[in-house]
């Protein structure tokens, strides 16, 4: 659980890989993905082996839609024992790559890669958890938590989406962790403070596992223990409805509380579209007030 | 299919219920399952038929609830007893006020042997009151409680808020005496002129001085029928009051303080200075480096949301706003599609479809026993929270061996956007909480639902 540190017996992890080619360090060296790839499974497999009863989840988050990657749907690939090696660790490496390769084939030639659509793959993350959670044996205490591998960068564009995702998981007690490998990811950022995860950008690729390990591995109840990076200071600006940018002030409607104006700069624009963007009374013409009629009205706020 | 068309005179407990057991006839196997099945389902979707109309939030409530602990929350007329069933309730209230109302303020106070006892201080952090909710179970119940240390309380705390939002008190009530120190009536006349809303939901039977207390400050007084009737009379105070909902639509300038104070701005390694929060002023605490500032004239306050006490912004975290954006940009629900093996597994929790094929609708519940009467004839909600609402049904007890059961129904859910199939189970998670189609946030064509304004 989120928020206690008594330990479970078991934990379920789900990690959200972004396999995007349109991120910076795949596009500047294609082979890097297949290290991160390879970082990423062989901390899912050290996972596994925390506990006997520990569980594992991946999806793959393409441009195109996510997947998952393990465990397969139907029926678990055939695999050999190879030279001693544990056999579901194989059946994790095998599964993972092949149906990687699937999801990298059914992409779209003609469309160009957009941007990493991780609200999807989180959703996808907390519909698995908490089916695992319902087919629990009756005693068994399970904590869940999702890890994010990414090296996109995350626009306002999907803020509602994860915004939801973030409150959903909050709810029920899933952290969120998240691993950026290139850029801030302030959005993402948010969800790691509002879950309890944990939000690291690592300073360099070569090190990814060592990163991994140290810091996602332990489970929540370990954490408190351990001194891991500080959250540091999140930014909670709201989001421009209509630009996507982050404001410090703005106007917000006062029906739906969709952020509809932003910016000074914006503001003159904003009194000539003065309307909520979203409300169903869209055509209503709002006047633009000062706050909320406080009691003693001093001089008239200047806006 | 032909049963979309809504008479909205019709009330509920109108609906033709009388009718449809009519229609209920024995097959020629003399089996009345089928059809009820069949019927059960109409009535399944109709009930998943979403509300539409505008959407109204309510900003900046802020509502005291008194709970009554005494040892007339013993009895176990709703099962398992009153302050259980309260308790179990109450987390759900919590959630769904912080929902409707984004920017609000709770504060919880216990009515403990005749007097009143704060549990939570007025705040917006919804976790922190389901926790102290959450470790009540264990408490002692006894003595008598005392409604006029409730109002005394209520006004103390209530009274210095700003006035330009409202003030609320609700108590969950269920003694039918209460153990006042003074003449209560005085307590009332203050909170009227306060401008303090009291509402009171009964557990038990009418209490006069509740009635007179609800209608001097324009509350609503309700009591109770069973534990179906308390949830839904309690779910209903989540709603804005008519006051806060008839402020007029406009745009409100409203700050969204940024954590990091001025001096921690970029290429200034200083600590930052350490000043005094606004919102403790009083009682000199509150003193430190952290807190949000205000971004119009730098106050600072140790917790958000908070209206600036210098220059009157209201000021919020964003998320305090996103809370309620799945009400704006609700899910279209998932259309329920009979399983021809179209898809192999749930696209949200891959769990295989071959294993639900053909599965008879299941019973969920045991009939409360003694069957409240009131309930007969009337679709109601399944008490169990882990299975959303459309898939349950009520049924009648001459109709079906052993009396009342929810009925749930195993089908395959199709996104009509995404064309992906889910689970009942998923379906459930994304109407009810998530908010979001796990096939559609994944796809490049689909994953915005925001107006488009380019
Ligand atoms: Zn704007
Ligand atoms: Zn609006
Ligand atoms: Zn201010
Ligand atoms: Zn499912
Ligand atoms: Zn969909």
């Amino acid at each position: 659980m989120a928020d206690d540190n008594t330990p479970t017996d078991c934990s379920l992890l789900v990690v959200v890989v972004d396999t995007n080619p349109n991120q910076r360090y795949i596009i500047e060296d294609p082979k890097v993905l297949t290290n991160c790839l390879d970082a990423v499974i062989a901390f899912s497999n050290s996972h596994l082996m925390q506990k006997a009863k520990n569980q594992l989840a991946v999806i793959g988050c393409h441009f195109h839609k996510s997947e998952y990657l393990y465990p397969s749907p139907g029926k678990p690939l055939d695999v050999r024992q190879i030279d001693g090696q544990y056999e579901l660790f194989t059946l994790v490496e095998k599964t993972i790559k092949m149906r990687l390769v699937n999801l990298i084939k059914s992409q779209p030639q003609e469309d160009k890669p957009g941007e990493s659509l991780l609200a999807g793959a989180l959703a996808m993350a907390l519909c698995y958890i908490s089916r695992v959670r319902r087919q629990l044996s009756p005693g068994l205490t399970m904590s869940s938590r999702i890890l994010i591998v990414t090296g996109s960068s995350d626009t306002a564009a999907q803020y509602i989406n994860y915004m939801n995702v973030f409150f959903t998981a909050q709810k029920q007690q899933v952290l969120i962790d998240v691993c950026s490998l290139d850029k801030h990811l302030s959005l993402l950022q948010q969800g790691c403070d509002i879950t309890g995860g944990l939000y690291l950008k690592v300073p360099s690729l070569e090190g990814l596992l060592q990163y991994l390990l140290w810091v996602f591995l332990p489970e929540a109840s370990e954490r408190s223990k351990l001194v891991l990076p500080g959250g540091g200071r999140v930014d909670y600006r709201a989001a421009c409805f209509c630009h996507r940018e982050p404001l410090s002030i703005g106007y917000v409607c006062s029906l739906c509380l969709s952020v509809a104006v932003v910016t000074r700069s914006h503001e003159e624009s904003t009194r000539d579209h003065g309307y909520c963007f979203v409300a169903e009374t869209s055509s209503t013409v709002f006047k633009i007030g000062g706050p909320l009629a406080t009691k003693p009205k001093k001089k008239k706020m200047k806006i | 299919m032909a049963d979309d068309e809504v008479d909205p005179k019709e009330y509920r407990w109108e609906t033709g219920y009388e009718k449809t057991w009519e229609a209920i006839k024995e097959d020629e196997a003399g089996l009345v399952e089928g059809l009820v099945a069949e019927f059960a389902q109409k009535a399944a979707r109709k009930a998943a038929a979403p509300r539409r109309g505008p959407v109204r939030l309510g900003m900046m409530r802020h509502l005291l609830l008194a709970i009554d602990c005494s040892e007339a929350m013993n009895c176990q007329d709703i099962k398992p007893t009153r302050f259980l069933c309260t308790l179990k309730l109450l987390e759900r209230f919590i959630e769904e006020f912080f929902d409707q109302n984004p920017l609000s303020q709770l504060g919880l106070v216990l009515l403990k042997n005749k007097r009143a006892e704060k549990l939570t201080d007025m705040c917006g952090n919804v976790r922190k009151h389901i926790k102290a909710v959450q470790g009540l179970t264990n408490m002692n119940l006894t003595g008598e409680p005392s409604l006029q240390n409730a109002l005394e309380y209520a006004g103390r705390v209530l009274k210095p808020l700003p006035g330009h939002a409202s003030r609320e008190l609700l108590v969950l009530f269920a003694s039918l005496t209460t153990c006042d120190p003074g003449d209560i009536n005085t307590n009332i006349q203050a909170l009227k002129t306060d401008g303090i809303r009291c509402s009171v939901i009964g557990l038990a039977a009418e209490v006069r001085i509740c009635k007179k207390l609800c209608q001097d400050t324009g509350g609503e007084y309700g009591v109770i029928l069973d534990d179906v009737h308390y949830r839904s009379l309690l779910l209903e105070c989540t709603a804005p009051p008519p006051r806060a909902r008839a402020l007029d639509a406009g745009l409100i300038k409203m700050g969204f303080p940024h954590c990091a104070p001025l001096s921690a701005q970029p290429d200034n390694n200083a600590d930052p200075p350490i000043t005094q929060c606004m919102c403790h002023l009083e009682e000199g605490e509150g003193v430190g480096t952290e807190g949000h500032l205000c971004p119009q004239c730098r106050t600072k306050y140790c917790s958000l949301p908070a209206q600036c006490r210098t220059c009157g912004l209201t000021l919020a975290s964003a998320p305090h706003l996103a809370r309620s954006y799945h009400h704006l940009f609700p899910v279209d629900p998932y259309e329920e599609v009979p399983n021809e093996g179209q898809a192999q597994y749930c696209f949200g929790c891959l769990r295989l479809f071959n294993d639900l094929d053909k599965e008879p609708p299941f019973l969920c519940h045991q009939p409360p026993d003694p069957f409240p009467h009131q309930m007969c004839n009337v679709i109601h909600e399944c008490p169990f929270p882990f299975i959303s609402k459309h898939q349950q049904m009520f049924l009648r007890s001459d109709f079906w061996p052993g009396g009342v059961v929810f009925l749930h129904f195993i089908r395959l859910h199709r996104c009509g956007r995404c064309r992906e199939h889910y689970c009942w189970q998923c379906a459930g998670l994304v109407s009810s909480t998530l908010h979001v189609c796990p096939g559609c946030a994944a796809r490049p064509h689909l994953y915005q639902r925001l107006p488009d304004t380019s």
